[in-house]
């Protein structure tokens, strides 16, 4: 196990790397620093200083070399933008991405697998078919019109949610937390929603399809035929079942909707690490990008490693493999 | 990690202002981008000029109306027998953390400000030296007689030295933070209580302050929302009070609401079209590959003839935008009312001249503009594109983000461009020392010249306009000027574009034409 995890570990740092490299060839053409950092009146001289103090002028290799050599020693250095620390401005959006994600995460699955049981034990009723055109209609409307269209009917015309932003905030030991207060809890409501949608339509057809597949194995009619209760069968005996390709699906989606809150984020003024992304493309902040795009690697890695070890804890043949 | 601040001495200042005020008002606005930095010298941008100018203050401040009028500085004169200025200071005005204000912050500002860490120190590329006379008397010498210096000043704002001093912030940051990124120690009417960067800035009254407030606030609270539907729902909703801008296209949904209004003005920005004056080549034509024809005036006065503003006005800006006839409009100090006309839509003469040329059946060419710089600025430039074609000129057009545009620019990488100006002295001679004198980064004069127009007269005429004390005289020269740019065609000035902000019904705020937004100007009824 040990071993295990410290080469994950190990491999994440490459990723990491393969990564930082990628993005970093990429920054040359996202635009100038320097012209966002200086207003018209800056003279072409001071343009040109302020050009080479931050290295801009260096040739790419060693500007990448320099920015994982800064980043190995745990200096995330310094935004171009506001001239903080790296570090701490990504640090301090992390709490609003994640308890973001978390929400939209427990949306999806509480609603999505017994939504999913549901339609696959009754594939053929009213109901299942109304959830099944519903949730398509759902993944259909991209994220930012779904988003703009809740806040227009709930925040706007009903007035009963806040429009914008995370409201009411407690820091509980530097962590800034929605989870709270009310005012936080409301304003968590419609951008989970919009970033939810998604993978709950996607959590609800996986489970579906894969009960389907399960009812009709052999197991289950046996347990049928001995008389089983009907909520222990579908619960515990095929709906364990399915679990394996559920996780694997949701935990890959996850990352994704840490990395690519983007769009959510945006549209509700969520100040996240994908807001943060987004102000940093617009002034070309490379500092910012870069670390951003690190940090987002190492998510994918933490989840994925997450993922593998959950199928240990839900596929007993797993363990019993391990041991041998 | 905690990131906000706390200040006590300021929410003490707040509460004795509370009490005496009638009523208690909180007011909450938003704009697109949040100012980068709380230091006033570390970035020359409107967003943070306009926020700073709530917290701190310079000699001279600029009225509703653009005027110059007296603030840290009660009254200035001329310096007699040597070129500058002698500002007398205001006495018995205190920072926000209660130290007494006097010359030598002024000299130390003006250090920090003209700092090569600075990105403010062109505003000083005319003074040679700064004499304290005495604790509220200090002269700023020029090189020569600078009749705009004062006004050309109105944002530069004063710092307290042993403030900036004893917290490390002598220079700006300027690839790390330092104290004066995120702290503020103004004389302005407001204080910040709190601040998150992105996120949201509240700023409270500094009690203490040396002028009478005319505004009404007890707390401001600004948070910047990039995402235009997201800001105009904010405001919709009523969970801010206020919002500039508001895409064009909104209006009519924030005015057919009940408790809402929008507040319409000129800017100061005129948006034209510009030429690469001194390519050889065009680089992005189809059919004239060994010259560019655009050297030739008459080929850049079709180009103007076949421009229909009033089309373009109706279409586009819903009747909002003025025509331009030269770089500045016309609440601008040195504005030439002798040149006012701008070349008429005339596509019949655009034809004329553009066979007179030798392409009596046009050419192929490369237009740049941006898509996210200026109000509908990628609509404007497919309608342009459009309406030179009808002429003969077929233009390719590209558009892109602002980030990388003014580097493309600068790379000469265009035959035709789009180009916003506004004149931060609010004086002719802004356009004309950026946009039509002759590249000299020596000199640091033409730097936004992309194309490099070059015309002796207008070389020569520039200095003498920045020293002339005579308004007539002055005025006469600038006629003179304006007249030849307008003769060769320097640029193609199409319009003003406007200032649109939307504001609850219960608000009242002053739009000034530079855009900046004073709290101190706000009533909440």
């Amino acid at each position: 196990m040990v071993f295990f995890l410290t080469k994950r570990l190990i491999q994440s740092v490459f990723v990491m790397l393969a990564v930082a490299f990628l993005a970093f060839s990429l920054f040359r053409y996202v635009g100038d620093p320097v012209s966002q950092m200086t207003g018209v009146e800056t003279s072409v001289e001071d343009r040109e200083r302020l050009r080479e103090d931050l290295g801009l002028n260096d040739p790419f290799v060693y500007q990448f070399v320099r920015f994982t050599g800064d980043l190995l020693k745990g200096d995330f250095g310094y935004s171009y933008r506001t001239r903080q620390p790296v570090a701490e401005m990504i640090a301090s959006r992390i709490p609003a991405t994640l308890e973001l994600g978390l929400v939209a995460l427990m949306i999806s699955l509480l609603v999505g697998i017994p939504a999913g049981v549901y339609t696959a034990l009754r594939p053929r009723g009213f109901a299942t078919q109304t959830i099944l055109m519903l949730t398509l209609v759902g993944v259909s409307i991209p994220t930012f019109v779904i988003g703009i269209m809740l806040i227009f009917f709930f925040g706007v015309q009903l007035g009963w949610l806040p429009t914008f932003g995370r409201g009411g905030t407690v820091s509980v030991g530097g962590w800034e937390t929605s989870f709270l207060t009310i005012d936080g809890w409301r304003s968590l409501i419609l951008p989970a929603l919009t970033l939810g949608v998604y993978q709950l339509t996607l959590t609800m057809r996986l489970v579906r399809a894969e009960m389907m597949d399960v009812m009709q194995s052999d197991y289950i009619r046996f347990a049928t035929a001995r008389g089983v209760p009907m909520g222990r069968m579908y619960f515990r005996h095929a709906l364990s079942n399915t679990m394996v390709p559920v996780i694997t699906i949701i935990g890959l989606q996850f990352g994704g909707v840490i990395a690519f809150s983007i769009v959510t984020e945006s549209v509700f003024q969520w100040p996240g690490m994908g807001l943060l992304f987004l102000e940093s493309i617009r002034f070309v902040d490379i500092p910012v990008m870069g670390v951003y795009l690190v940090v987002i690697a190492f998510f994918f890695v933490l989840v994925n490693l997450i993922v593998d070890l959950l199928y240990v804890l839900i596929d007993p043949r797993l363990r019993i493999s391990d041991v041998s | 990690m905690s990131h906000y601040l706390k200040k006590s001495f300021v929410l003490g200042g707040a509460l004795s202002l509370a009490a005496l005020s009638v009523q208690a008002e909180s007011f909450n606005w938003a704009s697109k981008t949040d100012p980068q930095t709380m230091d006033p010298h570390a970035v020359n941008s409107t967003p943070v000029l306009s926020f700073l100018n709530n917290i701190y203050e310079g000699l001279v401040r600029r009225a509703p109306d653009m005027s110059i009028e007296p603030s840290l500085a009660t009254s200035w004169e001329p310096l007699e027998g040597e070129n500058g200025w002698r500002f007398n200071l205001r006495e018995g005005v205190t920072f926000q953390d209660g130290a007494a204000f006097t010359s030598e912050d002024v000299m130390f500002s003006y250090e920090r400000a003209s700092s090569e860490a600075a990105d403010t120190r062109s505003w000083f590329s005319p003074v040679t030296d700064v004499r304290i006379v005495d604790d509220y008397t200090i002269e700023f010498l020029t090189n020569s007689p600078n009749p705009l210096f004062p006004s050309s000043i109105a944002n530069f704002m004063i710092l307290d030295s042993d403030w900036a001093k004893s917290n490390d912030a002598v220079l700006p940051a300027k690839d790390s933070e330092n104290f004066a990124t995120l702290n503020v120690n103004g004389t302005g009417p407001f204080t910040v209580a709190s601040r998150d960067p992105g996120v949201k800035t509240v700023l409270v009254p500094h009690a203490e302050w040396w002028d009478t407030p005319t505004h009404n606030i007890t707390e401001a609270t600004f948070t910047p929302i990039g995402n235009s539907a997201t800001g105009l729902a904010a405001l919709l909703s009523g969970d801010i009070d206020f919002i500039e801008p508001i895409p064009l296209q909104d209006v009519e949904q924030v005015e057919s609401r009940d408790g809402f209004r929008v507040i319409e003005g000129e800017e100061t920005r005129v948006i034209m079209f510009g030429f690469g004056h001194e390519h050889d080549t065009l680089l992005y034509s189809n059919d004239v590959t060994d010259t560019n024809p655009f050297t030739d005036p008459r080929v850049r006065l079709a180009a103007a003839h076949a421009i229909d503003i009033a089309s373009i006005d109706r279409v586009l800006f819903r009747g909002k935008i003025e025509a331009a006839s030269q770089l500045v409009p016309a609440n601008i100090s040195g504005y030439s009312e002798a040149n006012q006309d701008r070349p008429a839509y005339d596509p019949e003469r655009a034809k004329e001249l553009l066979a007179e040329a030798g392409y009596p059946d046009g050419f192929s060419f490369g237009l740049k503009c941006t898509n996210d710089r200026y109000i509908n600025d990628e609509a404007l430039c497919r309608a342009a594109a459009s309406m030179f074609a009808a002429v003969g000129l077929d233009a390719q057009l590209s558009t892109g983000p602002v980030r990388d545009y003014w580097e493309q620019l600068r790379a000469d990488d265009f035959d035709m461009y789009l180009l916003g100006w506004s004149p931060g002295t609010f004086d002719i001679e802004h356009p004309v020392r950026f946009l039509l004198h002759t590249q000299d980064d020596e000199a640091k004069l033409g730097s936004w010249n992309f194309g490099n127009y070059s015309n002796a007269r207008v070389d020569e005429l520039l200095p003498l306009i920045l020293k002339e004390l005579d308004p007539a005289a002055r005025q006469d020269m600038i006629d003179e000027l304006v007249k030849i740019t307008q003769d060769e065609v320097a640029y193609i000035p199409l319009y003003t574009q406007p200032l649109i902000w939307a504001v609850k019904d219960n608000i009242d705020v002053t739009q000034r034409a530079d855009n900046f937004f004073m709290l101190r100007w706000v009533t909440v009824n």
